[in-house]
């Protein structure tokens, strides 16, 4: 830590400290919190981003952070076009997904994650793609923007019309779903309204409909309840429109949004109370700016602390993209993570329900960790579909069908997985030794330096040879060790080996010696031999699967 | 002669937890003690609990229906049944139309009925309200819930898994914070590490770097995923195991004409409650050790058009659990208890869209072959109403209590934190009925299978 570090007891910091930017002390804009502001602000640094960041200093690199890539507005128009034309959630998902890594403004897309968890709305129940996009361009626009336009037009979102039921709340006869949600889940918070509050705000919002072919909102003036109505003590004859300004007037709005940012930003420790006083006071002052709350708070004493650092579990997205950044060279073909973020809880445009993912500590039980590990298997070994895209440094282009896109052959066609070898960027480095080379890993992975008991066991794994297999083959889990029960014969097949990487690395001598092998005497090491390399992705999956990467 | 030592060997096979030192998870520990003094009786198998999730809240009203009762008709000039439809407990009570198989099992005195269960002040969120039934705590002070707190004082013998949740969400609030005695068991295949070459070495690897490193007094984020992560190698080998050996329900799928189309049906497939209900069973036989499972049918949040899907997913609830006891050996099914909830009930009135609003006070199914069948209190008033809903009579925590105190034997007022008066559910000494377990019931596809709604896009199910 740079100067005049904040007490280690957060509830002995005094808010308005904690609040004021940081300026760090010369040598304290280190590699780690570079990393640190790209995890929270985008989707983790790539190697060029940290090179940057460091050179121009902190305001520059947040300042364009807030402001994206100079091209971000063309991209994003390309972006939103492109998206139109998506009718799979597979295809629509991986658009989203490229937008996060490619659409030159990281920040914003990190803000529409945010916000499509906050407005969760799934696919499951809208059963169109075209509607889920809309809304994903709504959550977009509005993402850095201000709150009350944002709730006013989510609340006119088809999707989420169809969602909550709107066409159902009609005049005598109202369905309280949204009425309900908005308050609860969108700008209040639960013990912020009574029952009361929301049965009548559920009468002001009859005949916000959709039309009869589901493409937009409607008003339908004949269904809507024109009488007058009490919402939080204010009677009048309020209409949907009026919902919306009367949850933005209450204080709880911004304390429910300026908490969830925190959680999200900051950490997922509850903050003691007052801490975020000065936040509430600024968001509402300023008419609900997200994108000055969202700057005040990246760049804040409080954010470069060790009561932010590695405070929140990596969202899916977080934890997958991350490694795609900060370890892989090549151009990964995205639909390859889809499937994968299912695994580890995060199906995007599908959250469980209204009240979005449950982040945190709930993202991890043994099914999802299972799924991070093997996801990390994915990055480490390079085992990416055929194809990939264009290189990163081509022109910028959406693709309509970015599973047909071909690597290009104007060089020679590399062997199947060194375009995405997760060693290109640690040898480019320059690593001269073992130590160097776990150094370099830490520096991608992490961001910061390996803990000396963690980097002595994988330097020595990297010094250990590959047992000889006793039987030839090795089984891809352990072996199973069950006593006495005679495995009954498999009734479902052995899933088929994944697919590269099962042949190479085995290719080792076979000494039919018993005992493990022995690491080797450092000197003894190639670093640029195939058999060093194949322990180098080893040691980064493993390095993938500890809380210093999954945590953020 | 086995010591604990040795059964931790064998337990944890191949893993090289062992030589990890201090990091053996407490769970295992008390498996192993558990081995230890239990060693002697033999024959005597634990009992299991199987808790089923209805998510959405369901309509109380619909499931049980008071169908003798002019005011349940008049309220719900659309959603209610007649006398001629429902499958009639009494005159007064009847079962949904769809439940026959839950209507056997009454007949067969395997299932209480239990009716006005609720709590004080009801809450009507979906997500407040289901929280307050996991904690089983309406006051919400509770950091784990009520299942996970179970956990710590249950006896375990065959297996270091206590509790597993068989679904692709998050795990459950009411098995959070049982410090991975819990496991969830997203689909079959996924459940597997994949580690291409090398593996046994990378996996001491990992192992090895999440067990050693940390100061034990600290109990920071970071010290709880290199938990998680270990607790997560511990169980595959176990889970690989039984899942292996339990095989599956030996079906096969079928193909059936449904509205115009052919549709394939996996009586094995994850996706549904059946599917799932059927794996736990084979894993019961297979004394797995697990004592508690968790499952979600979801969709009951029936606010329009309610009838059809109502219909669906109580037929499938039906069937699945009727499939369930029928598929259990008798001695198993005497050692199997089985019950649903919902977060709340619904109106008593009926929408304007043919649906149901949240409501509070609803009913539980308790079913099992040592479970004393019936109805079990009276149906609440329909004429006196509290803000247009019923209103309850039986907190839903003396369900608790019952089964933690006299089927789990695990002390209900520790995981409670209070008192609660039980009722008459268990009888610990009946047999299963003649003629039932052994044979599976044959294909009989579950009516309306229901493919749970957030399973059906994206979860991807790895498929041989």
């Amino acid at each position: 830590m740079a100067d005049a570090p904040l007490s280690p007891d957060l509830s002995k910091v005094d808010p308005a400290d904690a609040w004021k930017p940081w300026r760090p002390a010369a040598g304290a804009w280190t590699p780690k919190w570079v990393a640190h502001l790209y995890r929270r602000a985008a989707f983790g640094p790539t190697p060029q981003e940290t090179e940057k960041a460091l050179a121009i200093g902190l305001p520059k690199t947040l300042d364009g952070l807030l402001a994206g890539e100079p091209d971000a507005a063309d991209r994003l128009d390309l972006l939103t076009e492109s998206g139109k034309y998506y009718t799979d959630t597979t295809s629509l998902r991986t658009w989203w997904l490229y937008a996060m890594i490619e659409g030159g403004h990281p920040l914003r897309e990190k803000l529409t994650l945010f916000w499509h968890n906050h407005f969760a709305t799934s696919y499951a129940k809208v059963r169109s793609t075209k509607l889920m996009y809309e809304q994903n361009v709504t959550l977009r626009k509005h993402a850095l923007g201000r709150f009350p336009a944002f709730l006013l037009d989510m609340s006119k979102d088809t999707a989420m019309l169809v969602w909550l039921d709107s066409n159902r709340n009609v005049k005598g006869a109202p369905n309280e779903n949204y009425a309900r949600e908005v308050m609860e889940l969108f700008s209040l918070g639960v013990g912020n309204y009574t029952e009361k509050d929301i049965q009548e705000a559920a009468r002001a919002l009859t005949g916000w409909h959709h039309d009869t072919e589901v493409t937009r909102f409607e008003f339908n003036r004949d269904l809507h309840d024109p009488g007058e109505k009490t919402i939080f003590g204010k009677t009048g004859k309020w209409t949907g429109e009026d919902v919306v300004r009367l949850c933005c007037e209450r204080d709880a709005c911004a304390r429910f949004l300026v908490a969830k940012l925190y959680t999200f930003l900051v950490s997922e420790t509850p903050p003691p109370k007052g801490l975020l006083a000065p936040l509430e006071t600024e968001f509402r002052a300023s008419g609900y700016d997200i994108a000055a709350l969202v700057k005040a708070v990246l760049g804040s004493n409080l954010f470069f602390s060790e009561h932010a650092y590695r405070k929140r579990v990596k969202w899916p997205v977080e934890c997958a993209l991350g490694a795609i950044n900060a370890a892989v060279p090549g151009r990964v073909p995205l639909q390859d993570v889809t499937d994968p973020l299912a695994k580890m809880g995060q199906a995007l445009f599908a959250p469980p329900n209204v009240k979005g993912w449950r982040t945190g500590t709930d993202w991890l039980n043994s099914a999802t960790l299972l799924a991070r590990n093997n996801f990390a298997e994915r990055v480490a070994l390079g085992t990416w579909g055929k194809g990939g895209r264009p290189p990163r440094n081509a022109t910028f282009a959406f693709v309509a069908e970015p599973a047909k896109v071909e690597s290009p052959s104007a060089n020679a066609p590399p062997p199947p997985d060194s375009k995405f070898d997760v060693c290109e960027f640690v040898y480019a480095a320059k690593p001269k030794d073992v130590a160097a080379v776990v150094k370099q890993l830490g520096a991608l992975l992490y961001g910061d330096t390996v803990p000396a008991p963690v980097a002595k066991k994988l330097e020595t794994f990297l010094l250990t040879p590959v047992a000889a297999p006793a039987s030839g083959k090795e089984a891809p889990a352990a072996p199973p060790g069950a006593p006495g029960g005679a495995p009954a014969k498999p009734p479902e097949p052995a899933p088929p080996p994944k697919k590269g990487g099962a042949k190479k690395a085995e290719a080792k001598k076979d000494e039919p010696k018993q005992e493990p092998p022995k690491p080797l005497d450092p000197k003894d090491v190639k670093l640029e031999s195939p058999e060093f390399k194949a322990r180098v992705r080893e040691a980064v999956h493993a390095m993938m699967c500890l809380p210093e990467y999954q945590l953020d | 002669m086995s010591n604990r030592r040795d059964f931790l060997k064998t337990t944890l096979g191949a893993s090289s937890l062992l030589a990890v030192g201090g990091a053996v998870p407490e769970f295992l520990a008390s498996t192993a003690r558990a081995a230890d003094e239990k060693k002697d009786t033999k024959g005597q198998k634990d009992t299991v609990l199987v808790v089923i999730e209805l998510a959405g809240g369901n309509d109380g009203l619909n499931t049980v229906a008071p169908y003798g009762d002019d005011l349940y008709q008049k309220a719900r000039p659309t959603l209610a049944f007649a006398k001629k439809e429902v499958q009639k407990l009494d005159d007064y009570h009847g079962l949904h139309p769809k439940m026959a198989e839950m209507k056997r099992l009454y007949d067969e005195k395997r299932l209480a009925v239990i009716q006005g269960v609720g709590y004080p002040n009801p809450d009507r969120s979906h997500f407040e309200s289901m929280d307050i039934w996991q904690l089983a705590d309406p006051t919400r002070a509770h950091t784990s819930g009520w299942l996970a707190r179970t956990v710590p004082g249950m006896t375990v013998k065959d297996a270091g898994v206590p509790g597993m949740y068989i679904g692709t969400d998050r795990l459950p609030v009411a098995m959070q914070g049982a410090d991975g005695g819990v496991i969830s068991l997203a689909d079959r295949a996924s459940f597997r590490l994949q580690l291409s070459g090398n593996a046994s070495a990378r996996k001491s690897l990992i192992e090895n770097l999440n067990g050693g490193t940390d100061d034990p007094a600290k109990a920071d984020l970071a010290a709880f995923v290199r938990k998680r992560q270990l607790q997560t190698y511990t169980s595959l080998q176990k889970i690989e195991d039984a899942l292996r050996e339990a095989g599956g329900s030996g079906r096969g799928q079928t193909n059936e004409f449904v509205n115009g189309r052919f549709v394939r049906r996996d009586p094995d497939d994850l996706n549904t409650l059946s599917g799932k209900l059927g794996l736990i069973g084979r894993l019961i036989q297979k004394n797995l050790g697990t004592r508690l499972y968790y499952v979600q049918l979801d969709g009951f949040d029936t606010h329009s058009g309610q009838a059809e899907m109502h219909g669906k997913l109580l037929g499938e609830l039906s069937s699945a659990i009727g499939n369930f006891f029928s598929s259990l050996q008798g001695e198993h099914s005497e050692r199997v208890a089985l019950m649903t909830y919902s977060e709340f009930g619904r109106r008593v009135k009926e929408n304007g869209s043919r649906g149901t609003d949240h409501g509070s006070g609803s009913c539980m199914f308790v079913a099992g072959t040592q479970v004393v069948g019936g109805l079990v209190g009276k149906h609440p008033s329909l004429s006196d109403l509290t803000d247009g809903d019923i209103r309850y009579h039986t907190d839903f925590r003396r369900v608790y209590a019952t089964l933690l105190d006299d089927w789990l034997g695990v002390d209900s007022k520790g995981v409670l934190g209070d008192s609660f008066e039980k009722l008459a559910l268990i009888d610990r000494k009946k047999k299963a009925p003649a003629g039932t377990g052994g044979t599976p019931v044959p294909a009989k596809a579950p009516n309306g299978t229901v493919t749970l709604p957030e399973a059906a896009e994206e979860t991807v199910i790895e498929k041989e």
